[in-house]
C-alpha cells in the first residue's frame, strides 16, 4: 500500500513536471553568430540589439554613425539570403518593439509598431470582428519584415501588403523620422516597401483592416492544363470567391501534373461567423511533421504525402472558416532542425495566361536535375505597380517551392545551378523570381526581372550615402 | 528468484541505456549550440566527470544501509526530471549545473548496477549472467543511437528529450518491481521478503 502512494506520488509528480516543461516556451539560443532560417550563411556579427523604446532605437542608430557600424534590421528573419543581418554588422532586431498603438474599429485602421506579429494582430482585433486584408498565409512574421519583402497571401482581390499600408514612419540613416505615405514623401513610400531593410528603420504602420468574413471551403482535383481556364471562370469572375490556394504535385507518379485547388467563397448565411470566428490554435503537428520528414529522404514518401495531403484537403471540402483563421495556417510542422541539410523556400510568379507553357518547361528542367523539391503551392497576385521592385506588374500566380537542400559548399552551388536554370525559365515566360531567398541569381536577373533596380541601388546611395543599412542581400546585388 | 530479480535489472537498465543512447550523440550537439568554444566543451563534461567521481565514496559508504534499488530509481527519475529541462537551456552555465546533475546520477546508476548484478549472481554462473546483462544493454543502447537520428531527423531534438525522460520514468517503475533482498527502506512494510537479508 505504501509502495503504491509513493509510486501515485511520483508519477504525479512527474507528469506536472512533464507538463510544466511542455508548456514552458523553449529557450532561444542567443550567440554572436547570426544567421536566418535559410541558415546557408552564418556570419559573426558584432552585436545583436534588441530594443522595446524609440528612443533606444535611435541611440543604435545614432552610435553606429558615430563608430561607422553597418546595421542590419531583422524581423522573424524568415528573409533567407542574408536580408537580415552583414558581417560585423549592429543587427537590430525589431521584435521587442511590438506594441499596438492605435485601434480606429469605425474606420478599420490600426497603428502597430512594427515587430509585432500578424499573429498579436489577429489576437487584438479578432474580438472586434475584423481581420487582415493581406499577409503571408502564415502568422509568424512581424509587420516590419512583411513590408520590407512587400509579401503577399492568398487574397485574390486586394494585391500585395503594400495596397493595405496607409503609412509609416521611417527612421532614416541621418536620424530623421518622416512619415512616409502615397501622399508625404511618397518616393520613399515605394522604395521602402520591398526595400528590404535598406532605406531605414520602419518604426510604426498604419494598416487598412476589413471585416472579418465566414468562407466556404470548395476544394477540386485538376489536371494543370485546366489551371488558368478554371482560375480565370470559376474564380476571378466569381465575385463570391475571396481567397483561393492551389498545390500541385511534387510526387513522383503526378510530377508537375495533378493539381488541387482551395477556393475560400463567401458563405451564403451571414450568421454563424459568431461560431467559426475563435482562434484557432496550431494543432498537434506530429503527423504531418513525420509524413514531410519521410518525404524529404524517400521518393515513396513522397507519393504518399501527395496523396495523404490530397485526401485531407478534399475532405474539408463544404467546411466553414473565418478569414482570420485561413490566415493563420500551420507553420510548425515545416520547422526542421538539421545539422547538415535545411529547407529553403523559392517563389516565381508568372502570368495566368503562360501557366501550362511554364509548368511543362519548368518540368523538363527539373525532370533533369537533381532538386529534392517537397513541395510546391499555387497563389495568385494582382496587378502592383508601386513599388519600386515590383513583383507582379500583371496578373500572375506565385508559385512558392519548398526545397531541401545540404549546406555544403558543394550542394549549394548545385542547389544554384538549378535555381538559376528555373529563373531563365521563368523569365523566358515573363514571369519574376522573389527576392527574399538565397542570393543564387545571377545580378543580370535581377536586372531582367526587376528593371528598375538601378534606380533602387542609385536612390539607396542617395538617401543613405555612407551606406548605413546593410546586409548580405545588398552587397550582392548592388550595381 | 534471483533470476526473475536479474531479468527486472536486465529490463530497467535495457531502457536506461537505451535512453541515454537516445540523446547521447544528440545532447552532444545541443552542448555545441550553446557552448561556443571548445574550453568551455571540455569544462562542461569534465564537471560531468568530476562529479560523478566525488559522489561515488558517498553513496558506496551509504550503501550498507539503503535498499540498492534505490540507487536505480534516483537515477532513473532524476534523469527523467533532468530531461525535461533540457528544451530550456539557454545559456552555458546552465549546461554546467546539468553535467553535474548528470554526472551525481551516473554515479547512482554505477554503483546500484553493479551491486545489484552483484547480489543476484554468485559462482559458476556469475560470468555468464553478467555477459548476458551487457548483451541486452548495449543491443539497446545501440539500436536507440540508430533510431535517435531518425527520431530527432522527422520529429525534433526535443522530441527524443521528452522521449527519453519518459523511457527513464518508466525504467525507474521497472526497478521498483524488482524485489530486494535488502530491505531498510521497507523494512515496515510487511508485503516484503525479509528473509533475503544477507
Amino acid at each position: 500500500m505504501k509502495k503504491l502512494i509513493v509510486l501515485a506520488i511520483c508519477t504525479a509528480l512527474y507528469t506536472s513536471f512533464v507538463i510544466f516543461s511542455l508548456h514552458k516556451p523553449s529557450s532561444v539560443v542567443s550567440d554572436d553568430h547570426m544567421t536566418d532560417v535559410g541558415k546557408l550563411m552564418p556570419v559573426k556579427v558584432k552585436q545583436v540589439v534588441k530594443e522595446t523604446e524609440l528612443t533606444s532605437i535611435k541611440e543604435v542608430i545614432e552610435e553606429a554613425k558615430r563608430e561607422d557600424l553597418k546595421v542590419s534590421i531583422a524581423g522573424k528573419r524568415h528573409s533567407m539570403g542574408g536580408h537580415t543581418y552583414y558581417h560585423d554588422s549592429v543587427v537590430l532586431d525589431m521584435t521587442g518593439y511590438n506594441k499596438v498603438l492605435d485601434f480606429d474599429k469605425e474606420k478599420k485602421t490600426i497603428t502597430v509598431q512594427s515587430g509585432i506579429t500578424w499573429d498579436d494582430i489577429q489576437q487584438y482585433i479578432n474580438k472586434h470582428g475584423l481581420a487582415i486584408q493581406v499577409m503571408q498565409s502564415q502568422n509568424i512574421f512581424t509587420v516590419g519584415g512583411s513590408i520590407s519583402v512587400n509579401a503577399h497571401g492568398r487574397d485574390i482581390r486586394k494585391g500585395s501588403l503594400i495596397s493595405t499600408v496607409n503609412s509609416f514612419r521611417l527612421l532614416t540613416a541621418d536620424g530623421e523620422i518622416p512619415t512616409v505615405s502615397r501622399k508625404q514623401n511618397e518616393e520613399l513610400f515605394y522604395l521602402a516597401l520591398g526595400g528590404y531593410g535598406l532605406f531605414g528603420v520602419i518604426l510604426d504602420v498604419e494598416l487598412q483592416l476589413m471585416d472579418d468574413e465566414l468562407y466556404e471551403m470548395t476544394t477540386e482535383k485538376l489536371d494543370y492544363t485546366e489551371y488558368s481556364d478554371y482560375f480565370r471562370e470559376k474564380v476571378l469572375d466569381n465575385q463570391q470567391a475571396k481567397m483561393h490556394l492551389a498545390r500541385i504535385s511534387t510526387a513522383p507518379d503526378s510530377f508537375l501534373t495533378e493539381m488541387y485547388v482551395t477556393n475560400y467563397e463567401l458563405a451564403s448565411e451571414e450568421g454563424p461567423l459568431q461560431e467559426h470566428d475563435e482562434l484557432r490554435k496550431e494543432r498537434m503537428t506530429g503527423i504531418s511533421k513525420f509524413a514531410l520528414g519521410m518525404a524529404r529522404n524517400f521518393d515513396w514518401a513522397k507519393d504518399v504525402f501527395w496523396e495523404i495531403q490530397k485526401q485531407y484537403f478534399l475532405k474539408a471540402n463544404g467546411d466553414l472558416i473565418s478569414r482570420n483563421n485561413v490566415m493563420r495556417s500551420e507553420s510548425k510542422f515545416l520547422e526542421y532542425e538539421a545539422e547538415n541539410d535545411n529547407d529553403v523556400l523559392q517563389e516565381y510568379f508568372v502570368p495566368v495566361d503562360k501557366f501550362t507553357d511554364y509548368i511543362d518547361d519548368l518540368r523538363d528542367v527539373l525532370t533533369a536535375e537533381e532538386l529534392n523539391l517537397l513541395n510546391i503551392t499555387v497563389r495568385y497576385v494582382n496587378h502592383e505597380e508601386g513599388p519600386v521592385l515590383s513583383y507582379s506588374d500583371e496578373e500572375m500566380f506565385a508559385l512558392v517551392l519548398l526545397i531541401n537542400q545540404g549546406l555544403s559548399k558543394k550542394e549549394q552551388k548545385k542547389t544554384g545551378e538549378i535555381v538559376r536554370k528555373m529563373i531563365d525559365v521563368t523569365l523566358t515566360h515573363g514571369g519574376r523570381y522573389y527576392l527574399p531567398y538565397m542570393p543564387y541569381p545571377t545580378k543580370e536577373q535581377m536586372k531582367r526581372t526587376y528593371p528598375r533596380s538601378e534606380e533602387f541601388f542609385e536612390k539607396k546611395k542617395q538617401y543613405d550615402p555612407d551606406e548605413r543599412f546593410t546586409n548580405f542581400f545588398y552587397e550582392e546585388y548592388k550595381q | 528468484m534471483n533470476d526473475t530479480r536479474l531479468k527486472g535489472l536486465i529490463i530497467s537498465q535495457s531502457s536506461v541505456f537505451f535512453a541515454s543512447s537516445l540523446i547521447f550523440p544528440y545532447y552532444i550537439l545541443f552542448i555545441k549550440n550553446v557552448g561556443s568554444s571548445f574550453a568551455q566543451f571540455g569544462l562542461s563534461y569534465g564537471l560531468f566527470g568530476l562529479s560523478s567521481a566525488l559522489l561515488h565514496p558517498v553513496i558506496g559508504r551509504f550503501s550498507p544501509l539503503i535498499d540498492h534499488r534505490l540507487f536505480l530509481v534516483v537515477n532513473a527519475w532524476g534523469m527523467a526530471s533532468v530531461l525535461l529541462l533540457f528544451p530550456h537551456v539557454g545559456s552555458i552555465s546552465q549546461v554546467y549545473a546539468i553535467q553535474l546533475l548528470l554526472g551525481m546520477f551516473g554515479a547512482f546508476q554505477k554503483h546500484g548496477e553493479k551491486i545489484m548484478i552483484a547480489e543476484f549472481t554468485d559462482g559458476a554462473e556469475r560470468g555468464m549472467k553478467i555477459g548476458n546483462y551487457h548483451f541486452w544493454t548495449s543491443i539497446f543502447s545501440a539500436v536507440a543511437i540508430m533510431a535517435g537520428g531518425y527520431l530527432a531527423d522527422y520529429f525534433t531534438i526535443h522530441f527524443i528529450f521528452y522521449m527519453s525522460s519518459a523511457l527513464y520514468f518508466g525504467s525507474g517503475l521497472v526497478v521498483m518491481r524488482i524485489n530486494s533482498n535488502k530491505s531498510i527502506l521497507v523494512k515496515k512494510d510487511k508485503g516484503y521478503e525479509m528473509s533475503t537479508e544477507k
